[in-house]
């Protein structure tokens, strides 16, 4: 997209630190971290990389004039790192400190057991605003959990918040006690109660988790929701490979092949997933002053989180810039397990800049249900697997972010540096 | 005629002839009585033969107010609502946040129909967030619907001793103890000429004056939320004017004893009560706005708003006492009474406030307060000219600008 001069870019930005520094000389209460955060928003936008404008130009004579888009300062609260979360998979051998975990055989069965706590928390979502947060394990989104096809998902679930929450899956769940709703099974879990939820790890797919209790809308949009990834048994696949398809037509051994190959390439216990870097995106929204519309966007809670911040030209960002692209390796291939928990919208999207991709809804299939697409919508609760490949893109910066241009400007706005 | 018919009132009036013939010989209060029996008789025929029935199109709109909201608790929302239509209403289903939640309706003959005038509470079991505004909606029968927004709740305290205890505290501060204060300026006032004497009054007549505004758009903006049969704006119309001829009524009354020769009432105490009433009046209201905060649980009565209320009341000391700065000065009982009906309303309209909130109630007293003071002002300016100054001199001028000036200073400091 962008014609990006990365020299020039340097030069400007070194030349506004200086000039920012020296009109900060003699200030003591300005941090430095207040210093880097001003240049993060002026180099973004001086150097013409298009995060916070509205037209990405290298002509980066005239920014001041038209003013520019995009949050301004950095984020102080390092409790969340929406870099770490992308990639954090809670499988209950290995995953996120806060999320005990642990993985046992019983009866034939994978038991990935995990401890969940709903708390009240303060989240940041945009630089210096904040968000009070109904949040598990302290995190919005709550932890991504992952499994095999077949395992048992047992979720300890403790309620340390003063409203009354729940867990309910977007699983294939036979018993309704394991629904995680008012009306079923232990109901609402009211402050210091707790349950213990076990559900099938099934269908295959991507998936979602989210608090029942009403009302439904606050428990949303106040964070507590989550993503479930039940990776494909590529035996499985072998035995019944009908299930992963929607196609009606005769399975050839090639197909039947070719569907295992791609369900090893899910599963996180086979090393053709290691090939693939997959990253965790949920679309998010916060209501900040209660009027029942969003003030905040983004895709894992944090406004521009994945926009541009200050680099050096060679793909390295300031240490400590909370405002950066996700960095991506162009010769592996990239999957965004994406699920939109948007509340008080209808629906929310994902596009592409300078490439198409193919898109698994839900997850459910092992071949795309779209295929070669830059534009993907989402209703709430709504998800799918998205597989992008930039081996054939020059290295820089390509945008993504919501098709609906409100939301973009509203935080919904990132980028992949490609290198 | 007065001449002749002794019986004067004492309220100026005369009797009225009764050597009066009546028509066809009749008793006099059968003619009195004749209209209105007359009226009773068209308005049975207009009742039952409903002659105007062809000429109805349409239903009359429903209309309901949410007067106001109460949160006795963390897990319950309690709306007040009035039926100010003049059909019957029935509440069929309620939402919160725009999801129907449950209810029950109280006080409404146990049933969810409100009859015109009537008025309810609506009982919402909701586990609400301190400082999440909060939007409920009822639905009518009919599909109408009501909507009320709860701005940044927080839990009302209801009805405790230690909460009157609070608010009767909060009274001495902003209400007792400013206005005795500014009552020690009267040695100082007393060795005034009379020039500046007359302008320390009309320096009160000016804080009164702004005080007077300052009820009277409060009183028409609560109005609003005055539910609609009750026609706030007139209601705080008649306040004004009843509070204003009643007090001035009292005052003739007075003039006609001193003219009796009644030396008590000829002297400037009887100006410094009726001034201690005015400001009595008008800071019960503002013991309504801080009891009935409290009440709405929306109070942050920090230092800061009790230093400004305490420097806005400052002010209304002296102008209780400048009247009585000529002549024998009054015992000191008189201080100490003036000082009490001057400030001590402020507590118990801070009693009524949280105990027994409504808008219509708040909207009259301000009305009445307003009224008061609009008759203390007549009152000093006679006082003035009485004494042979002149109201409108350069001095007395400046002076209530002045006051006005002073009080819109202090008000800054009062944000309720």
């Amino acid at each position: 997209m962008p014609s990006i001069d990365y020299d020039s870019a340097a030069d400007v930005t070194e030349r506004l630190e200086q000039r920012l520094v020296e009109s900060l000389t003699g200030e003591s209460s300005v941090s430095r971290r207040t210093v880097l955060g001003g240049l993060g928003v002026a180099g973004g936008a001086a150097v013409g990389l298009g995060s916070s404008r509205a037209s990405a130009s290298s002509d980066h004579e005239d920014e001041d004039e038209h003013g520019n888009f995009g949050a301004v300062g950095e984020y102080r609260d390092l409790d969340f790192d929406p870099h770490e979360f992308l990639t954090a998979f809670n499988t209950g051998d290995s995953g996120q400190d806060n999320v005990p975990q642990q993985v046992y055989e019983e009866d034939g069965r994978t038991v990935r057991e995990f401890e969940f706590t709903a708390v009240d928390t303060t989240i940041t979502i945009a630089p210096g605003v904040e968000f009070q947060a109904w949040a598990y394990n302290g995190q919005v989104p709550g932890p991504t959990i992952r499994a095999v096809e077949g395992d048992l998902f047992r979720v300890k679930f403790t309620n340390l918040g003063r409203h009354a929450h729940t867990i309910h899956p977007h699983l294939k769940n036979l018993n309704p006690r394991m629904d995680g709703i008012p009306q079923n099974g232990p109901g609402v879990l009211d402050t210091g109660e707790s349950f213990t939820y076990e559900w099938i790890a099934q269908p295959a797919g991507t998936h979602f988790y989210h608090c029942h209790s009403l009302p439904l809308k606050e428990h949303i949009h106040r964070g507590l929701y989550g993503t479930i990834i039940v990776d494909p048994d590529p035996e499985r696949v072998r035995e019944n490979p009908r299930d992963y398809v929607n196609y009606p037509g005769p399975i050839t051994d090639d197909l039947r092949t070719q569907l295992v190959e791609e369900a090893k390439s899910r599963n996180h216990e086979y090393a053709e997933n290691d090939a693939v870097n997959e990253m965790v995106m949920v679309m998010n929204s916060f209501d900040t002053n209660f009027d029942g519309g969003n003030e905040v966007y983004a895709a894992n809670t944090r406004a521009f989180g994945y926009g541009v911040g200050d680099t050096d030209g060679n793909g390295n960002w300031t240490a400590g810039e909370t405002k950066r692209p996700i960095q991506i390796d162009k010769n592996e291939r990239q999957r965004v397990y994406l699920s939109n928990a948007t509340e008080f919208d209808l629906i929310n999207s994902f596009h592409t800049h300078s490439q198409f991709f193919d898109y698994y809804d839900h997850g459910t299939t092992l071949t795309p249900t779209r295929k070669t697409v830059d534009t993907i919508m989402q209703t709430q609760a709504q998800r799918g697997i998205i597989e992008i490949d930039y081996s054939d893109h020059e290295p820089g910066l390509y945008m993504f972010h919501a098709h609906q241009s409100e939301f973009a400007e509203l935080g919904w706005m990132s980028f992949f540096e490609v290198v | 005629m007065a001449d002749k018919t002794q019986n004067s009132t004492t309220d100026g009036g005369v009797a009225a002839e009764n050597e009066r013939t009546q028509p066809l010989g009749l008793p006099r209060w059968v003619s009195a009585l004749l209209p209105i029996v007359l009226l009773v008789l068209v308005l049975g025929v207009f009742a039952f033969t409903s002659p105007l029935a062809g000429v109805q199109s349409g239903e009359p709109l429903p209309d309901v107010t949410v007067t106001h909201t109460t949160l006795p608790s963390d897990e319950t929302v309690v709306l007040h609502v009035t039926n100010n239509g003049p059909e019957s209403v029935t509440i069929s289903q309620v939402l919160v946040d725009e999801a129907y939640w449950n209810f029950r309706v109280e006080g409404a003959g146990g049933d969810q129909t409100l009859a015109p005038m009537e008025s309810a509470r609506i009982v919402i079991p909701y586990h609400w967030n301190p400082g999440w505004d909060l939007e409920v909606a009822l639905v009518l029968s009919d599909g109408a619907t009501f909507h009320n927004t709860i701005v940044a709740p927080s839990q009302s305290p209801g009805f405790s001793l230690s909460l009157l205890g609070t608010l009767a505290i909060i009274g001495l501060f902003v209400g007792v103890i400013p206005v005795a204060l500014g009552m020690l300026w009267f040695p100082y006032i007393k060795t005034m000429s009379d020039r500046w004497l007359h302008a320390v009054l009309l320096f009160a007549a000016g804080v009164l004056g702004f005080l007077a505004f300052d009820a009277g758009f409060e009183a028409f903006e609560l109005a609003e939320r005055v539910p609609g049969a009750y026609e706030g704006n007139l209601l705080v119309v008649f306040g004004i004017f009843g509070a204003l001829l009643l007090v001035q009524a009292i005052s003739a009354w007075r003039e006609g004893r001193v003219v009796a020769g009644d030396s008590r009432a000829s002297s400037g105490l009887w100006i410094a009560y009726l001034v201690a009433v005015g400001i009595g009046l008008h800071n019960l209201a503002e013991g309504l706005a801080i009891g009935s905060s409290f009440a709405l649980g929306r109070v942050s009565l920090g230092a800061f708003l009790v230093i400004g209320f305490m420097l806005h009341n400052v002010t209304e000391g002296p102008a209780v006492v400048a009247p009585v700065a000529r002549g024998k000065r009054p015992s000191i009982k008189h201080f100490a009474a003036l000082g009490v009906i001057a400030g001590a309303p402020v507590i118990l309209g801070g009693w009524i406030g949280s105990l027994a909130y409504s808008p219509t109630i708040g909207a009259f007293f301000l009305a009445i307060g307003v009224g008061a003071i609009l008759q203390v002002n007549w009152e000093i300016a006679r006082m003035v000219r009485d004494a042979g100054g002149r109201v409108a001199s350069a001095t007395n001028l400046l002076a209530f600008l002045l006051g006005l000036g002073v009080m819109y200073v202090t008000d800054l400091f009062v944000a309720l």
